[in-house]
């Protein structure tokens, strides 16, 4: 229901005026053509982005979990820069190598924060800022040696941008999200026990390593597509799962839907005001995100 | 016979050699560059550094590019600019390249970030004078401006006169009624369009056209697709990079790529604010008024 209202403002707002009672065939082709995508690829983008969040955050047993800081975001980014260099014209590619992206960083990230002294959260955030720098020195890297004028676009798309939102481009990314959030939802009564202790979850016949694959798989997919049709939107994943946790308690029954659906209103929002702030001029979403996520971060890190 | 041998003794005296040349700044006067910064300009000129291409070009044009010792990796015009030793790039020159080569100026442009080298190339008796070309009416003046510091003011006056001359052509040829409203398409995606600060925005109204974007602060704007579909131009400029080989799908409807004025321009010379800035103002003054080579009938594919 939020969302219903989220989406409706979003879509009355932006660079052109409407006027809904008397639409002209130019607002219609605004209203179509441009505005609606680019919303509802937010909504998906956002929604995808809380779940991978909510469930990593549930695996992981760590508040701090979240695709962005874990470097899962930079790693799907690194995927799709390769794919737009070396695939150019295999616009598929892109999601595909995202998500293979995706999948290394969180295997990399998982096992380095692994020690034999068990993985805690000071251990799991310091392994996430390790890949997610070492990835963004690649990817800077890559732009500095690759020819400047073809990947000029990417410095502003690395900072999450929706501008490119097509209705093709939307599909993919909503089959995405609603996949991955059944998935993980299904998987919700499991994190519910993993969040006790993996022995303890063992005792009561959940295959941890099932679902840990699960989990990883899925959230890598998410994250894969999301960042491949908008590159990196930080910190959704970390805010939105908390804030339905302080409204809603912990079970991930309810926690994993319903951070989809806040996870969509809190991206559309940021991307309203991404590109009605200094209209008709732009700001990068992940921007905004950042924003209003890096002060949370802190909060959440202190109250730990 | 002891006269010619006095004379060939002067002139042995005479002559600088390199160790002199950066003790004769000395005798070098002070004046504000573009910036209105103090700067101790050399009396006698012969090594320069330039840190940005379109300085190279301004260089060349006023007839002292043999004096450049060293220019930016990005310094591809005039082709003899290519042979030059490359010390890096506007945003990060490789000072020590800068300093073997014992240049007695390093023209900077308003891109690179002054304060990081400014004082080490300083302290190295390196005067940095900036140069700020901020439309194409500056350029002849420059050229002059130029010449006048490397000695050549001869050729560095008749290349400014040429450029003048072309340019009050370009005018003159010009629309001056219907002047069309004109889109410059930077980059297709994301759509970067020009704004009222940067010098294309009064290149094209010299050419005869009036710039859509005109209005927008700040340079080099990322534009919204709403506003840009809404703007209906009646010619699109392409600056023509690997990026940017269509018009954005949000003008598929617009007069200009309906009537197949969609025009693709050297990207050099659009982001240049040097001599080859007549160049586009020749190029673009031609495609609106119809005469110009441009893409006709460019499809946008969907």
């Amino acid at each position: 229901m939020l969302l219903a209202a989220v989406l409706l403002l979003a879509t009355a707002l932006g660079s052109e005026r409407i006027s809904f009672l008397e639409m002209t065939q130019q607002q219609r082709t605004i209203l179509f053509d441009i505005r609606l995508p680019r919303v509802l690829l937010g909504a998906c983008v956002g929604a995808s982005l809380a779940v991978a969040g909510a469930s990593l955050q549930a695996l992981l047993r760590n508040p701090l979990a979240e695709p962005y800081l874990l470097g899962v975001s930079n790693g799907a980014a690194l995927g799709t820069m390769l794919a737009f260099v070396f695939f150019e014209s295999f616009v598929l590619a892109r999601p595909i190598m995202a998500f293979a992206g995706a999948g290394v960083a969180t295997v990399v990230v998982y096992q380095m924060a692994r020690g034999r002294a068990g993985m805690n959260v000071e251990r799991l955030v310091l392994s996430g800022v390790i890949v997610t720098t070492f990835l963004s020195s690649i990817i800077v890297l890559l732009t500095g040696l690759l020819d400047a004028a073809r990947l000029r676009g990417f410095t502003f798309w690395l900072l999450g941008d929706l501008s490119q939102a097509t209705w093709t481009g939307f599909y993919l990314t909503i089959a995405a999200a609603v996949l991955g959030t059944i998935l993980l939802t299904s998987q919700s009564r499991a994190l519910n026990l993993m969040m006790i202790g993996e022995r303890d979850a063992m005792d009561f016949g959940v295959e941890v390593g099932r679902v840990r694959l699960m989990v990883f798989g899925t959230s890598s997919l998410l994250v894969g597509t999301a960042v491949a049709a908008s590159g990196s939107v930080g910190y959704v994943g970390l805010i939105v799962p908390h804030l339905v946790r302080l409204a809603a308690g912990s079970d991930n029954r309810v926690v994993v839907p319903c951070s989809a659906i806040v996870g969509a209103a809190f991206v559309v929002l940021a991307d309203t005001f991404a590109r009605t702030a200094i209209a008709p001029r732009e700001l990068p979403v992940g921007a905004i995100t950042a924003l209003i996520g890096a002060p949370v971060f802190i909060y959440l890190l202190r109250r730990n | 016979m002891s006269l010619a041998a006095a004379v060939l003794l002067a002139l042995t005296f005479a002559c600088d050699k390199p160790d002199d040349i950066a003790k004769s700044t000395d005798a070098g006067r002070f004046i504000k560059d573009d910036l209105g910064r103090e700067v101790r300009m050399p009396l006698k000129l012969e090594r320069a550094v330039s840190l940005a291409p379109s300085i190279t070009e301004l260089v060349f044009a006023a007839g002292a590019g043999d004096k450049l010792v060293g220019v930016t990796t990005y310094c591809d015009f005039p082709a003899e600019a290519r042979s030059i030793q490359k010390i890096g790039d506007t945003q990060t020159p490789n000072i020590e390249s800068i300093i073997a080569l014992k240049p007695l100026v390093v023209f900077v442009s308003t891109a690179s970030q002054l304060e990081a080298f400014a004082k080490t190339l300083e302290e190295q008796s390196i005067a940095v004078y900036v140069v700020d070309v901020r439309g194409i009416d500056d350029v002849p003046n420059v050229v002059r401006q130029i010449g006048e510091f490397f000695g050549t003011l001869d050729r560095a006056n008749s290349a400014a006169d040429s450029l003048f001359k072309r340019m009050e052509a370009a005018r003159a040829n010009g629309t001056t009624t219907n002047r069309p409203r004109v889109f410059v398409q930077l980059s297709e995606e994301p759509l970067f369009t020009i704004g009222r600060d940067s010098f294309l925005t009064a290149l094209i109204e010299r050419a005869g056209g009036l710039s859509a974007t005109g209005d927008l602060p700040t340079g080099y704007p990322k534009l919204s697709k709403e506003t840009a579909s809404a703007l209906h131009p009646n010619v699109i400029i392409l600056s023509a990079s690997d990026d940017n080989q269509r018009p954005n799908d949000v003008f598929r409807d617009s007069p200009a790529v309906k009537t197949g004025r969609v025009f693709k321009v050297n990207a050099d010379i659009l982001s240049r604010p040097g001599p080859r800035l007549v160049d586009a103002l020749e190029e673009i003054s031609k495609d609106l008024t119809g005469g110009g080579s441009g893409t006709a009938n460019l499809s946008v594919p969907k």
